[in-house]
């Protein structure tokens, strides 16, 4: 292991002398992109293979990842970037199969949504066919099923069934022996996604009860409720994993913790960033950028990456809401505060992701 | 310099920004296939020549093995290296051709070079004293400088200065003639140095080292052919750039002239102090588009093959306001270049006697 270690490290210093950058082996990929897009280095290749309709605005995409790629565990997301009309967009997914399915077949797949307006989700429903290639990064995230069987509620909202998909479909595989509850809350019985495949889920994996709550059917419409919580056993001993739109995440924490759940029993994973609350602390100050030597003050409203672009600069971004890690950059003194979590950084000097940094005084950056 | 209003200079400076915003609104696509087919057009011919290279015992293969690999660094230095750090196709979003992270194929750091050349060189274009890029602190091009006996050999520092132009460009920033002046200290100098050896000891290891090493044999023919291909980039290169500034009509400005400028005025000014050569399709490719050095100095930042489609626009604007636009054939340009280095190597008194060395704007 340390042998090999060391011979890609001598690699990669050779490579550096030769091609002037970091991962040498990208500097073969415009050549290799067009023997065969699979043989790509800068990111890891994957091949559409088949594409399916959930619902009317919801598709799932399957896709065949060179195999290179290193796999992932139920819960978790991954970047895709894909060039839309030159510029090349990347943007955070939940992989809605199982991790079996990577490992049997080498396949996985995201199921994707069209969001109103959204420039990304539009183009894969409308442009990504079969056969064409799009790059893929590893997969993170800590939305992960408990590693010792207990018993567990997920509340899933719309789209955000993607991930509770493929945590499902892991838990049957494995025969997780504790209950499983699912509260999963679509608008219509129109936009239940991958329904098929919950029902079949549930008849063969007995642990699981599936609810599935339209709540826009009806005349006036029901959103989850301290009922829904109450039909499901023993609550407050559960792990309870929350997927959904913002309404509906801060709703459900609202009534577990009236129900007195433990805060450190509720895992959540977010589809849009979060605004931790930065009332009490005075934001804002000068920011430096100090490659380009540009400085310009900020009045805290702002996060860094806007503030960049408000000064003409060009960083390099991909989700804008903190997932990605496109925009990290290293910030060299001043404090910045995370809008994700509300925590203050380190004075001095390490890398932060700037979509989510808001300075606290005065900050230099390397941009 | 040509005068103008503080009213003609915004009207100027709006005629430009409409032909600017029209381009910016249309980027896309055909851009980034462009960049990334020339992208690919260096890679093959650097593979290519690097791979014929070791047969170059063979003297036709020898050939096209040299001109393969310089033609590859000319291709990278010039429409990739340089138009990519200037920011031209950051909106693309790609790693690989980012300008903060690009690091070319010659001794000079992408970091230097940024600050050098597209801080201070694209900000202060021509203004004598302010702009290092202006003669290179070696030549003597204008009667802003004082003429002194070395100047008399300034030819012979030219001709270094081609040959050697990666080193030269390489070592700008230490700003050697402050250091001799006193101004600053070597000490001062030294973060910069250090990039400046680890850089340049890459770029000779590679070509003067690594591949005549692995092609044992024959490394001898291999080093002459890595040297003929740097050495075809640098000549070029600089002959490029000196058509860029230094032609007959390219003007030079004072410190006083440019200070509190407006935009307007800094459009003027990179109109005025840029020059232009005309070519064919090959010409602007290998000159990174730099033979549109006017349209490159007002819209740095416009991926340039877009220079040709708007050259005729600037031309319009140009006329309308009864700027001048300097432009000519290649062999023109450069002949002024070389009557102007020339010219500024004798002493004013000599140079007044032969009226075919009075240049356009001296004064
Ligand atoms: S842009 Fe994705 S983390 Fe900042």
């Amino acid at each position: 292991m340390l042998a090999r270690q060391n011979q890609s490290k001598a690699l990669q210093w050779l490579g550096k002398q030769l091609f002037n950058r970091e991962d040498p082996a990208a500097f073969f990929d415009p050549l290799l992109e067009r023997v065969n897009p699979m043989w790509v280095q800068q990111y890891t290749p994957a091949r559409v293979v088949q594409t399916l309709q959930e619902t009317s605005d919801t598709k799932t995409f399957v896709l065949k990842p060179a195999r290179r790629w290193q796999g992932f565990e139920a819960g978790q997301h991954v970047n895709i970037c894909v060039d839309i009309d030159g510029t090349r967009r990347n943007r955070t997914f939940s992989l809605s199969s199982s991790p079996i399915l990577w490992q049997s077949q080498g396949l996985i797949t995201l199921t994707i949504k069209r969001l109103p307006g959204g420039l990304v989700t539009n183009w894969l429903h409308d442009h990504l066919e079969v056969g064409a290639v799009l790059g893929l990064g590893e997969a993170f995230g800590d939305f992960l099923i408990p590693e010792v069987a207990t018993p567990v509620l997920f509340i899933a909202g719309g789209s955000g069934i993607t991930p509770v998909l493929s945590q499902l479909e892991t838990m049957a595989a494995q025969d997780y022996r504790a209950p499983v509850s699912l509260l999963y809350y679509v608008r219509t019985s129109e936009d239940v996604i991958a329904g098929e495949k919950l029902e079949a889920l549930a008849a063969r994996y007995p642990a699981l009860t599936l609810s599935i709550i339209p709540t826009h059917d009806g005349a006036s419409p029901r959103y989850l409720s301290d009922g829904d919580l109450g039909t499901v056993p023993g609550l407050n001993g559960r792990q309870i994993f929350l997927c959904g739109p913002k309404g509906l995440m801060d709703l459900a924490e609202e009534l577990l913790q009236s129900r007195g759940v433990r805060e450190r029993d509720i895992h959540c994973t977010y589809f849009s960033a979060p605004r931790a609350n930065l009332e009490h602390q005075a934001l804002g100050g000068q920011v430096q950028f100090s490659h380009s030597n540009i400085e310009v003050g900020s009045e805290g409203d702002a996060n860094l990456l806007e503030i960049a672009e408000a000064a003409g600069l060009t960083p390099q971004y991909g989700c804008r809401m903190g997932i990605c890690h496109q925009c990290s950059c290293r910030k060299t003194s001043g404090t910045v505060i995370n809008r994700l979590t509300g925590q203050a950084s380190g004075p001095g000097e390490e890398n932060v992701q700037l979509c989510i940094s808001v300075p606290q005084g005065p900050v230099s950056i390397d941009v | 310099m040509k005068t103008m209003t503080e009213a003609q200079l915004s009207e100027l400076e709006r005629d430009l920004n409409v032909i600017r915003d029209a381009v910016v609104a249309d980027l896309g696509e055909r851009d980034a296939q462009y960049i990334r087919r020339i992208v690919r057009l260096h890679r093959t011919l650097e593979v290519g020549g690097r791979v014929m290279m070791p047969f170059g015992f063979i003297p036709p293969v020898f050939v096209a093995a040299t001109a393969a690999l310089g033609i590859s660094k000319i291709i990278e230095n010039m429409e990739i290296g340089h138009n990519v750090m200037h920011g031209q196709y950051d909106w693309m979003n790609d790693p690989g051709l980012h300008s903060q992270t690009y690091e070319w194929d010659t001794v000079c750091t992408g970091e230097s070079w940024r600050r050098t050349h597209n801080y201070e060189h694209h900000t202060y274009t021509n203004i004598i004293g302010k702009d290092r890029d202006y003669g290179y602190a070696l030549l003597r091009l204008s009667d802003d400088d004082k003429w002194k006996p070395q100047h008399t050999l300034q030819f012979i520092n030219y001709i270094l200065l081609s040959v050697f132009f990666q080193w030269g460009v390489g070592l700008h920033e230490l700003e050697s003639e402050r250091i001799r002046r006193g101004e600053i200290r070597l000490r001062d100098k030294l973060p910069f140095l250090k990039d400046f050896f680890r850089k340049g000891g890459r770029q000779a290891f590679k070509d003067y080292l690594f591949f005549p090493l692995i092609t044992f044999p024959v490394a001898p023919v291999v080093l002459a052919g890595n040297l003929g291909a740097n050495l075809i980039r640098n000549l070029w290169s600089s002959t490029v750039i000196f058509c860029g500034h230094f032609t007959q009509d390219a003007e030079t400005f004072t410190e006083a002239e440019c200070e509190g400028e407006s935009k307007g005025h800094w459009y003027l000014r990179q109109l005025t102090g840029s020059s232009n050569f005309t070519g064919g399709k090959w010409v602007h490719l290998l000159s990174g588009h730099l033979s549109y050095q006017i349209e490159h100095h007002v819209f740095p930042d416009l991926p340039a093959h877009r220079y040709p489609e708007i050259s005729e626009q600037v031309q319009a604007v140009c006329r309308k306001h009864g700027i001048p636009y300097n432009t000519g054939s290649f062999a023109r340009q450069y002949g002024t270049v070389l009557k102007r280095i020339f010219a500024f190597s004798l002493p004013d008194r000599l140079r007044a006697r032969v009226p075919a060395l009075t240049m356009g704007q001296a004064t």
